[in-house]
C-alpha cells in the first residue's frame, strides 16, 4: 500500500475507533459514587474511579469522541484552505499570488498555540471552537505546499499540451493542478494528525473558556492535576492516551525526507 | 525567505515591520469589541463596582467607547504607547508593571531552556552524524518521535510527580525561583532537542558530500575528525537559522510549561487574567509576542547578512 493510503487508514480507523468509545460506555460517566472515590483498578472500573467515584474508563471513552472531532474539523479546514490558496496563488501568479503566499507565511509565523488561545478565549473552548481555531492557525504550510506543487504541474509538458490545446484555466486547475496537489497534501494531512491532538489536549488543559461538563482528555488532566501527590493514575490514563493516539498517527505516516514540503513543515510549540 | 527572491532592504523592511504592527495593533484592539458581553460591564462586575446607567456611561467616556471605532483605535493607540496598558483589575497593578515583572521569568525559561538546547544538540547531532543509524543517531530520534506524542504539560505533571513527590529532590511549587526553574527549563530543552539536532545532523551530513570533505579523508582523517574540522560550521550555520523560529516561538510558546509548574511569567498571567475575563491583559499580550517575534526576526535577518556576505549580495 501506498504511504498515502497507509496514512489514510490509519487515521480513519483510529478515527471509527474513538467515535464509537464516545458512543457506548460500559457505565454512566457521569454517575456520582462518592462511597467508592479513587477506588483501584477493578473488574468494574478497569481503570479505577475519580475523586467523585466516577467511572474512568467510561469518561476517557466518551472523552475520545471530542478529540476525534477535533482532527476531523482542523483536517478539513486546513486541507481545503490551504489547497485553495496554495493553488490559486499558483495560478493567479503576479501581485495576488505573492500576496496570498505572504499571508499563508504570516499565518505560520504566529505561534499556532497563542493564535488558537485568543480564539477560544473569545468564542469559548469547545471541540468545535478549538477545531476551527487550530485549523485557521495551521493552513499555512498546506498552502505554500500546494503552491510549489501547482508551480512544478503547471510546468510539465502535458499541462503545457493541454494549455495549447486551449483548454482553460479552470479546467487545468480542475483535471490536473488539484488531483496532483491533493494526493501529497492527504499524505501530509495524516501525520498532521497527531500534532492536532496534542494541540487540542494543550487548549483544553489550559481551559480558556472552557466548559468542563464534557468530559475531555486534555480538561481531564487539567481537572485531576491537583491529584498528582495523592492519585498520580488520574493523570496517568488520559495522558496515555493522548500519546498512543498521537504515537500511532505519527508512526503510521512518516514524512518522507526531501520532499518539497519538508521545509515548511508546521511547527508545534507546546512546551 | 524563499529561494530566486531578494531580502528587502531598510525601507521594505520598514515597510513590512510597520504593516504588521499596524494589523496586530487593530487585533489587538479588536479584542475588546470580540469579547462575548460589554466589556464595560464584565470590568465593573469583575471589580465589585455598581453597575448603573452612570458608572457604565462614566467609564464608556474614560475608555473612548462613545467616540467612533476609528477615534478609539487612535485612542487606545495612543495611550498603549505611551505606557498606559491599561490596569489589571484582579491584582490592580499597572498591567506595563506586571509584564515588566514576569517578562524575566519567562525570558529566563525559554532562553535557558534553549541554550541547555544549543549545548546538548551540537554533540549529539555530531555523534549521529559520524555514525549514522549508530546510538546517538536513535537516541535523537527517540527524542524527536516521544517529544511529538507527548504533550508538554503531562511531562510536567510527570516530572513533578518522579522529582517531588517520589525522589524528593526537587520542590515544585515552593522554594526559591532559581529551583522551581530547574524541571520548566528541562523539558522546554527537550522540547527544542529534537529538531535542532535533526538540523545540525542533516547539515553534516549534506557537508560529508562535498568534495572538500572527501579531500579531507584522502588526506588521511578518519570520520569525526574530518566532519568536525571542514564540516561543523555549516552545521553551525544551519543550527543558527533553526534557532530563528526557536527564538520567536520561546517567549509565547512556553505557555504550558509556565501554567503547569506555576511559574509566575506572561503567559501564566495570561492564562488567569483571561480566566478571571481581564481582557486588557490579552491585548498587551499580542503586541509584546508580536514585537518579541519581529525583533528576532529582524535580528536573525542582520546576522545572517553579517555572517553569510553571499546573502547581502
Amino acid at each position: 500500500m501506498s504511504g498515502r493510503g497507509r496514512g489514510l487508514t490509519a487515521l480513519g480507523l483510529l478515527l471509527a475507533g474513538l467515535a464509537l468509545a464516545s458512543l457506548w460506555q460500559p457505565q454512566d460517566p457521569f454517575a456520582i459514587d462518592l462511597a467508592s472515590r479513587h477506588a483501584p483498578i477493578s473488574p468494574s472500573h478497569p481503570m479505577g474511579t475519580d475523586h467523585l467515584g466516577r467511572d474512568l474508563l467510561s469518561r476517557m471513552m466518551l472523552g475520545a469522541g471530542n478529540t476525534a472531532m477535533v482532527i476531523v474539523i482542523v483536517a478539513s479546514l486546513s486541507f481545503g484552505l490551504g489547497t485553495l490558496v496554495g493553488v490559486t496563488a499558483g495560478l493567479a501568479r503576479g501581485p495576488i499570488g505573492s500576496a496570498l503566499i505572504r499571508t499563508a507565511e504570516f499565518v505560520i509565523a504566529v505561534p499556532t498555540l497563542i493564535l488558537a488561545l485568543t480564539i477560544t478565549t473569545l468564542f469559548g473552548l469547545s471541540p468545535v471552537t478549538a477545531g476551527l481555531a487550530l485549523g485557521l492557525a495551521t493552513w499555512g504550510p498546506y498552502a505554500l505546499l500546494a503552491h510549489a506543487l501547482t508551480l512544478r504541474t503547471l510546468g510539465q509538458p502535458h499541462v503545457l499540451a493541454a494549455r495549447s490545446l486551449g483548454v482553460g484555466r479552470a479546467g487545468v486547475a480542475a483535471r490536473h493542478v488539484v488531483p496532483e496537489t491533493t494526493d501529497t497534501l492527504l499524505t501530509y494531512l495524516a501525520s498532521d494528525a497527531g500534532r492536532t491532538v496534542v494541540s487540542y489536549a494543550s487548549l483544553a488543559f489550559l481551559g480558556l473558556g472552557a466548559e468542563t461538563s464534557q468530559p475531555d482528555w486534555g480538561a481531564m488532566l487539567f481537572e485531576y492535576r491537583g491529584y498528582v501527590f495523592d492519585a498520580p493514575m488520574l493523570l496517568i490514563w488520559p495522558g496515555l492516551a493522548i500519546t498512543l493516539t498521537a504515537l500511532t498517527l505519527n508512526l503510521a505516516l512518516e514524512p518522507r525526507p526531501g520532499h518539497p514540503g519538508s521545509r515548511h513543515r508546521p511547527k508545534l510549540k507546546e512546551t | 525567505m524563499r529561494d530566486g527572491e531578494t531580502r528587502p532592504g531598510p525601507v521594505g523592511w520598514l515597510i513590512r515591520s510597520a504593516t504588521l504592527l499596524a494589523v496586530v495593533s487593530v487585533a489587538a484592539f479588536a479584542v475588546l469589541h470580540a469579547v462575548p458581553g460589554d466589556p464595560v460591564i464584565i470590568a465593573l462586575s469583575v471589580q465589585n463596582l455598581p453597575v448603573t446607567p452612570e458608572t457604565v456611561a462614566a467609564l464608556r467616556a474614560e475608555w473612548g467607547l462613545d467616540r467612533p471605532l476609528a477615534a478609539q483605535y487612535l485612542h487606545w493607540l495612543t495611550g498603549f504607547l505611551s505606557g498606559d496598558w491599561g490596569v489589571s483589575f484582579r491584582t490592580t497593578r499597572p498591567i506595563l508593571e506586571e509584564f515588566g515583572r514576569r517578562l524575566p521569568v519567562s525570558m529566563a525559561l525559554g532562553f535557558g531552556g534553549l541554550a541547555l538546547a544549543v549545548i546538548v544538540a551540537v554533540p549529539l547531532g555530531f555523534a549521529a552524524a559520524a555514525r549514522p543509524g549508530g546510538l546517538a543517531d536513535r537516541l535523537a530520534r527517540a527524542v524527536t518521535v516521544l517529544t511529538q506524542a507527548v504533550p508538554a504539560f503531562w511531562l510536567g505533571l510527570v516530572a513533578i510527580w518522579l522529582f517531588a513527590v517520589e525522589l524528593g529532590i526537587l520542590q515544585a511549587f515552593t522554594g526559591p525561583l532559581a529551583e522551581r526553574l530547574v524541571l520548566p527549563i528541562l523539558i522546554v530543552a527537550l522540547y527544542s532537542l529534537g529538531s535542532l539536532t535533526r538540523v545540525y545532523r542533516a547539515e553534516l551530513l549534506a557537508a560529508v558530500e562535498t568534495p572538500m570533505y572527501r579531500t579531507a579523508r584522502a588526506k588521511g582523517l578518519s570520520r569525526p575528525e574530518a566532519i568536525w574540522r571542514h564540516c561543523h560550521r555549516r552545521g553551525l550555520f544551519g543550527l543558527v537559522a533553526a534557532l530563528t523560529p526557536e527564538f520567536g516561538w520561546v517567549i509565547g510558546g512556553t505557555a504550558v510549561t509556565e501554567v503547569v509548574f506555576g511559574l509566575p511569567g506572561i503567559s501564566q498571567f495570561l492564562v488567569e487574567s483571561v480566566g478571571a475575563r481581564d481582557y486588557f491583559v490579552l491585548q498587551a499580550y499580542i503586541v509584546v509576542i508580536a514585537v518579541w517575534m519581529l525583533a528576532v526576526f529582524t535580528v536573525a535577518d542582520l546576522a545572517g547578512r553579517l555572517l553569510d556576505p553571499r546573502v547581502s549580495r
